[in-house]
């Protein structure tokens, strides 16, 4: 078993404060992945996790004890760095033994472990090879064989696919899944890609300027964000997002953008009006006949047909297109006016602050 | 009108070559006077027009400066005082043992100073800077320091001076390599298990071997030719090969410029074939780029 617990963890540079009080208890043989925008602390997180960053205050423990003062390698941790960070002047063979070595594994048991690793990342073609001559795939494959090889209780990846293009970065996430469920060991992930982060993730914890801002099951952030920081951020096409007011009309709360007003759903009515913002996940908006209590006649600027599905484009006076989403490739005309509705469940508000209002 | 691009091409080739060709004249003419001039008989070093290539090759310079051919000179000059063997085994051991100990001491210092910031960018400026003054106005109070602890005019005495003056320069030179070298190269053997002295042995040392060659090389140079703090701090009883080249000058029948050139192609071949021994480093290491990420 192998549990990590981060308790009121602090790391500041300076004044800049990189780390901001996080508490988090990672499970044993849980995939947990973190996720947010550039800087906001994630790789400092890993870093101060792996021992190469001293925590300016807080404890991290592991398995219940404090490992603030023990060195990374005595930390039974692996980690895959962004940048690979293979040996360039061993052969792949050797930069993957290279862990067995320093922990003093007999030659022909490291010889079989390096075969057999090789064989579940499936690189042994490469095994004579200089890192050099791979590509950014086989090098990301070498450097998770090398790591894997150690057999570590918990992984640390440091947005390991973030180099790769998007087909080798499907497959290479699929090879982290299945080498998660095949292993059950502990995944600390980090990306900002919140694709990345949807599809692996037992756990995402979201952080914005050092702080956790969200944790939850990939459905719970996306079903059920806190904040329009996390509704904006998961989900492809992203949320629509209006910005506009709340007043008070005939039939209780109705929200106010420039360009049109809709009544809301009944469960806001006793809410506070003022500024806010209404979100609409682009796959719930309907078109054309509704039976939506709030709908609005617009005109589609733009028809995208993705195959499976089709996107559509609306002008609200949004920073961003207003965008739908309906299945298969319907026929609905460039110019054409249609209704669309806002389904009572599908709408977010959001207040001044970005606080979700429930 | 424009031009096409290949005539841009051509024309830059053209430049190219100008200026390689230019280049190279500057660099390499002097060294093809020296060769020449230490074939050539004695009539031929001044002569007017100049010989570009001697018709009467002689090894003569050669014997009388390395074999102490005194018998064959035609020339008479004192040879009492000329010891070129031994000045070559002074400079050699000099050399070597002061550019080991600064290499050796300055990459130490430049992994601490890149890794652990014992010293700020701007210290490490200064540290430099402080190797800009004139070396010559030094020579007052190092020469009375040397005095009382008996260094003057000995091999020790050089070594600690050149070991002194070339630091700076070992340090920034090598400093430049190992920065090249990947903080998480470091930390992933780190991780993986190897203790501190294992991830310099393992992966710094081999990763800025190249460049610690390089640096090995420039000092090695600049302490092999150095002249003036030589002059002033020995003379009599360690001589370096370039104070031994200063001696060949007569008082009585002017600079033995055949001599001279003779006893110069001895000091610059040691260089080559220590050049052409780690060329395989050179290349690398001063091309700052042996990490490939
Ligand atoms: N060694 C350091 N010295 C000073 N500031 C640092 C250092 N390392 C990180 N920071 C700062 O701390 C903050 C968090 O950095 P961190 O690398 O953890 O971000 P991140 O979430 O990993 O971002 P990214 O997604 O771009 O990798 C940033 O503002 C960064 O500039
Ligand atoms: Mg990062």
């Amino acid at each position: 078993m192998s549990q990590i617990e981060l308790k009121n963890l602090r790391k500041e540079f300076g004044s800049l404060v990189a780390v901001n009080n996080l508490n988090l208890t990672i499970e044993d043989g849980e995939f947990i992945v973190f996720v947010g925008p550039s800087g906001c602390g994630k790789t400092t997180t890993l870093r101060m996790i792996a021992g190469f960053e001293d925590p300016t205050s807080g404890d991290i423990t592991i398995d219940g004890k404090v490992v603030n003062e023990l060195e990374p390698r005595d930390r039974d941790l692996g980690m895959v760095f962004q940048s690979h960070a293979l040996f360039p002047h061993k052969n792949v063979a050797d930069n993957i033994a290279f862990g067995l070595r320093m922990k003093k594994v007999k030659q022909d048991e490291q010889a079989r472990k390096v075969k057999e690793v090789s064989e579940l990342v499936r690189i042994t073609h490469l095994l004579g090879k200089m890192p050099g001559q791979c590509s950014g795939g086989e090098s990301q494959r070498i450097a998770l064989a090398r790591t894997l090889v150690t057999e570590p209780s918990n992984f640390l990846l440091d947005e390991p696919l973030s180099s790769l293009d998007a087909k080798l970065r499907r497959e290479l996430r699929a090879e982290c899944d299945r080498l998660h469920d095949e292993l059950q060991k502990t995944f600390i992930y980090v990306t900002h890609d919140q694709e990345e982060a949807m599809t692996l993730a037992d756990r995402i914890v979201v952080m914005n300027q050092g702080k956790i801002v969200q944790m939850g099951s990939p459905l719970e952030i996306y079903g059920d964000p806190v904040s329009y920081f996390v509704a904006d951020f998961f989900g492809n096409p992203a949320m629509n997002l209006v910005e506009g007011e709340f007043v008070s009309g005939d039939s209780g709360l109705q929200f106010k953008s420039p360009q049109f007003t809709i009544p809301l759903p009944s469960k806001y009515s006793q809410k506070q009006p003022g500024k806010g913002t209404l979100g609409i996940r682009p796959e719930n908006v309907t078109i054309g006949a509704t039976d939506a209590a709030a709908s609005i006649n617009r005109e589609v600027e733009l028809v995208e047909p993705l195959g499976k599905d089709t996107l559509l484009y609306f002008e609200t006076g949004a920073e961003r297109p207003f965008v739908a989403v309906i299945e298969g490739t319907q026929s609905v005309e460039r110019h054409a006016n249609v209704d669309v509705g806002f389904p009572d469940d599908a709408i977010f508000l959001f207040d001044e602050t970005g606080a979700r209002i429930r | 009108m424009a031009m096409t691009k290949s005539q841009r091409q051509l024309n830059f080739s053209i430049f190219r070559y100008l200026v390689l060709t230019f280049w190279l004249f500057i660099v390499a003419f002097p060294i093809f006077w020296m060769v020449g001039t230490s074939f050539k008989p004695d009539i031929e070093w001044f002569a007017w027009p100049p010989v570009y290539i001697t018709e009467n090759g002689t090894l003569q310079n050669y014997l009388v400066v390395w074999a102490d051919a005194s018998e064959y000179s035609e020339s008479v000059h004192t040879q009492s005082l000329q010891r070129p063997w031994e000045a070559l085994g002074n400079s050699t051991l000099i050399s070597l043992i002061s550019t080991t100990l600064a290499v050796l001491f300055g990459s130490v210092l430049a992994y601490g100073v890149s890794r652990y910031q014992i010293l700020s960018e701007g210290r490490m400026f200064q540290l430099l800077m402080l190797r800009m003054v004139p070396p010559i106005v030094l020579i007052a109070p190092i020469s009375i320091w040397y005095r009382a602890l008996d260094l003057l005019d000995s091999v020790p005495g050089l070594v600690m001076l050149y070991f002194i003056t070339t630091l700076p320069y070992a340090v920034w030179m090598s400093k430049s390599f190992i920065d090249e070298v990947p903080r998480e190269m470091e930390q992933a053997a780190e991780i993986l298990g190897a203790s501190k002295w294992q991830t310099i042995w393992e992966v710094v040392l081999p990763l800025v071997r190249s460049g610690l060659v390089a640096t090995f090389l420039f000092i090695l140079i600049l302490t092999w030719s150095e002249y003036l703090m030589a002059l002033l701090l020995s003379k009599t009883n360690v001589v370096t090969l370039p104070i031994e080249l200063s001696k060949y000058q007569g008082s009585t029948e002017g600079r033995v410029y055949g001599r001279q050139a003779a006893l110069s192609v001895g000091i610059t071949l040691p260089l080559i074939l220590v050049g052409i021994i780690i060329r395989k480093h050179l290349v690398r290491g001063f091309s700052f780029g042996m990490v490939r990420r």
